[in-house]
């Protein structure tokens, strides 16, 4: 082919891929690419890629094309060319590596993040397509096994991180004990029913992040909020099968999510900092199981904490000194417009805080979310040297004097933490939530 | 004396040319399009009498027509009338507009006879 | 003598012009019981307001931060397609042959105008041959059927601009133009120039999902 190619093929090894891909017949994938496109797509595929012109115009929205020095295999529609353009043009009849190869660009090359699709004149859902390719990739089993482990532990124990029946509520208790030295009334309510709120959140808090819990608890507590979270399965909003295609066990946890919420009789559910949960409840989930918009009231923490600082429900007690700087998670801002909300929080916890540009809609990704940090250590330099346009952002943002990056986001604060490291550019992340708790009055 | 001969031609050939529209009257090679205010394309080539003598027409109302209330008037003509008393540069109800009633005499005809030029560009040549 | 025009000009044209609006509603049609089979949703994700509010932004020029970003591209591709559509409708020996046809007869360009605005299309097409060989991420995704497309469309414009110039053999180029013309009219819903149909419903979609659901703009 006479075609620039300055993309190295990758020599990931991928036990997932690598494995899965070795058990393919031209026959198998040829029955299962024409099995998703005829019986799982319809108009949407099809008309944007008849619709498509081929102009390249959503190349520059994509981060992995930016920092890869404009190399056109990373571009959106580069991306669309070679997986499943061919699959469609072919009939399904591509061979096992065209599928090996299809598998790292749509799970490492893409996050999902639809930047792309506010810079196609015709808005064309180019993370839609990737999302079919992922599913193909799925029912060809050829997934990448770390982001599969966490849909297999999402399907045998309801929560993304193996988390054991006990160890959820013993987390709880544990974290409910260690915020009682601070705030001896403090408690973590377990299936109030009739609470306001039930709070969910995804598995790697109790798994490894147990102090946001804590700091939710304080929150909940200082603002009076009536709340509750599950002692059962349903406490988990995390979705990792929505990023690998595996709908059956997206929609099997969304529906243990509402129905918990639903068995508790709340009237909301408030969701923790994390994007990708927001989207599947918010967004995905509940359209696999038939709800067009959410059968609850779903907040997230953006809007959860703008409401209770709106509302004087939290009082700050001294802003927060070192000059921050907002990452906008594509998911809550560029999946639910909660921009604006976020910089209202930003500002009246810290003093000084600082644009990033982009910013908003048009904030770059950063490069972990759609599941692609969950492709685990195979992945990660893919991640992180695919971001390059990312570091470039935040050091222009710390030269402005930002000392601190607000990454309301559990992907991208984990995807930003290996960016930041990696690059050197010296700025500590943050949650809200680590702000709040530190800003806020909090009773003597 | 070869000089004043030269001088002499121009100036008989230049006065022939200069006066020669005034001779021409009967000679007419293209449509009168002064009645256009604004005309878009050349004025259509049209020698009068040389494709009346090609096309085999003795009756001048075939292209000068008359109507009345829509019925062509079989026995009169109107050679002595300018197009543009009938058809005004507007259509007015059924009766044509200048440039299509142009259009339909010339064109029009073309068409049926299966002769003659029909392209925008064989009529109002540049 | 005029056998060629006659023919290009008459049964063709009917056939170009049959193709072009049934074969609209057609694939139109076929894309709205596609969508009633197998994706119902998407008329409950739909909203007037946020579809217009999408289109509206993207037919206005430098209105989105793409187009912001891509001067040159904006002013060349809104140049082309505007010219690309007023030049057949309003050319006035288009309007002639309606007038002529139909009786029917509508404003139309001065013929000096229109002639400019051929040469704006003419050389939008060249801007786009030469950006699809030239940027390496628009030849990445190029295939034939993309020059193949913008031959097709820019054939009338050309044959027309030598046919209203009369410069080479003129009645074989007003042949050429009205079968150029045809094979454009009648390529429109069966190739992706039917990215004239379908835009306006990719635009109007995506520009509802990100108003009433997601509250972001997409622009």
């Amino acid at each position: 082919m006479a075609e620039p190619s300055k993309q190295e093929k990758t020599a990931v090894v991928d036990d997932g891929i690598d494995v899965g891909v070795s058990r393919l017949t031209e026959e198998k994938i040829q029955s299962v690419i024409n099995s998703v496109i005829d019986n799982e797509t319809g108009v949407r595929l099809k008309t944007y890629v008849e619709t498509c012109i081929h102009c390249g115009l959503c190349s520059e929205a994509c981060h992995y094309y930016l920092s890869h020095d404009k190399d056109p295999h990373y571009s959106p529609v580069g991306k669309v060319k070679q997986t499943i353009w061919e699959m469609i043009r072919k009939k399904g009849r591509v061979s096992p590596e065209f599928i090996r190869q299809a598998a790292i660009i749509a799970h490492t090359q893409c996050n999902l993040c639809k930047r792309c699709a506010q810079y196609c004149p015709f808005g064309i859902d180019i993370a839609y397509m990737m999302s079919i390719v992922r599913r193909i990739i799925h029912r060809l089993g050829v997934t990448p096994l770390y982001i599969q482990d966490t849909a297999h532990s999402h399907s045998v124990t309801m929560n993304q991180m193996w988390v054991k029946g006990d160890e959820w509520p013993d987390t709880l208790q544990w974290q409910e004990e260690e915020a009682q030295a601070e705030i001896p009334d403090l408690r973590i309510p377990l299936e109030k029913e009739g609470a306001d709120i039930m709070y969910s959140v995804i598995a790697p808090e109790p798994k490894f992040q147990a102090q946001l819990l804590y700091q939710a608890a304080v929150i909940m507590h200082v603002a009076g909020v009536d709340w509750t979270m599950p002692a059962s399965v349903g406490w988990d909003n995390s979705d990792m099968a929505m990023y690998t295609g595996d709908n059956e066990i997206m929609g099997r946890i969304k529906r243990a999510h509402f129905e918990t919420a639903e068995r508790l009789k709340v009237k909301k559910i408030v969701m923790g900092e994390c994007g990708h949960a927001f989207r599947s409840v918010y967004d995905m989930g509940n359209r696999w199981l038939g709800w067009s918009m959410p059968p609850f009231t779903i907040v997230h923490a953006i809007e959860f904490y703008y409401d209770l600082i709106k509302a004087g429900r939290i009082q700050i007690a001294r802003k927060f000194k070192p000059p921050v700087t907002l990452h906008d998670p594509c998911n809550v801002v560029r999946g639910a417009g909660l921009g604006e909300k976020a910089r209202y929080v930003a500002h009246a916890l810290c003093e000084t805080v600082i644009e990033m540009y982009p910013n908003r809609e048009h904030n770059y990704c950063c490069c972990a979310g759609g599941g692609v940090i969950n492709t685990g250590p195979p992945f990660k330099m893919a991640r992180v040297e695919g971001n390059r346009v990312k570091a470039e952002q935040l050091f222009e943002t710390k030269t402005k004097g930002a000392e601190v990056l607000i990454a309301p986001c559990h992907n991208c604060h984990s995807g930003l933490e290996d960016i930041v490291h990696h690059y050197e550019i010296g700025l500590e992340i943050k949650f809200f939530s680590d702000i709040i708790y530190e800003v806020m009055e909090k009773p003597a | 004396m070869k000089t004043i001969a030269l001088v002499a031609l121009s100036l008989i050939i230049g006065t022939v040319l200069a006066i020669s529209p005034v001779w021409s009257q009967d000679e007419m090679t293209v449509v009168d399009n002064t009645d256009f205010p604004n005309a878009q394309r050349p004025p259509s080539v049209f020698v009068h009498d040389r494709h009346n003598e090609n096309a085999g027409i003795d009756d001048c109302a075939v292209c000068h027509h008359v109507y009345d209330e829509g019925q062509l008037l079989e026995d009169e003509s109107s050679e002595d009338q300018r197009c543009v008393d009938c058809h005004y540069l507007e259509r007015m109800g059924d009766q044509p507009g200048l440039m299509e009633a142009f259009h339909a005499n010339c064109k029009g005809c073309h068409e049926q006879e299966g002769n003659g030029p029909i392209l925008c560009g064989e009529c109002h040549v540049r | 003598m005029h056998s060629f025009y006659n023919f290009v000009s008459g049964p063709l044209a009917w056939i170009a012009f049959l193709l072009f609006i049934g074969g609209s509603i057609f694939r139109i049609g076929r894309m709205l019981v596609l969508v009633a089979q197998k994706e119902p949703f998407i008329f409950t994700y739909m909203s007037w307001r946020y579809s217009f509010r999408s289109i509206l932004h993207w037919i206005v020029p430098f209105a989105t931060v793409n187009w912001r970003r891509q001067p040159v591209l904006t002013v060349v591709t809104f140049a082309f397609h505007l010219c690309l559509l007023a030049v057949p409708v309003f050319l006035l020996a288009h309007a002639v042959l309606w007038e002529d046809s139909f009786g029917i007869r509508w404003w139309s360009l001065p013929d000096t105008l229109a002639d400019t605005l051929t040469v704006i299309v003419i050389l939008g097409a060249v801007f786009f041959l030469v950006r699809r060989i030239t940027r390496p991420e628009v030849r990445f995704v190029t295939s034939a059927s993309d020059y193949v497309i913008l031959a097709i469309v820019s054939a009338p414009f050309i044959t027309g601009f030598l046919a209203y110039h009369q410069w080479f053999a003129y009645p074989l180029m007003m042949g050429l133009h009205v079968l150029a013309g045809d094979i454009m009219l009648a390529a429109i819903p069966f190739t992706r120039l039917s990215h004239m149909i379908f835009s306006p419903f990719t635009r109007a979609y995506m520009g509802s999902e990100f108003g009433k659901v997601r509250h972001a703009r997409d622009w």
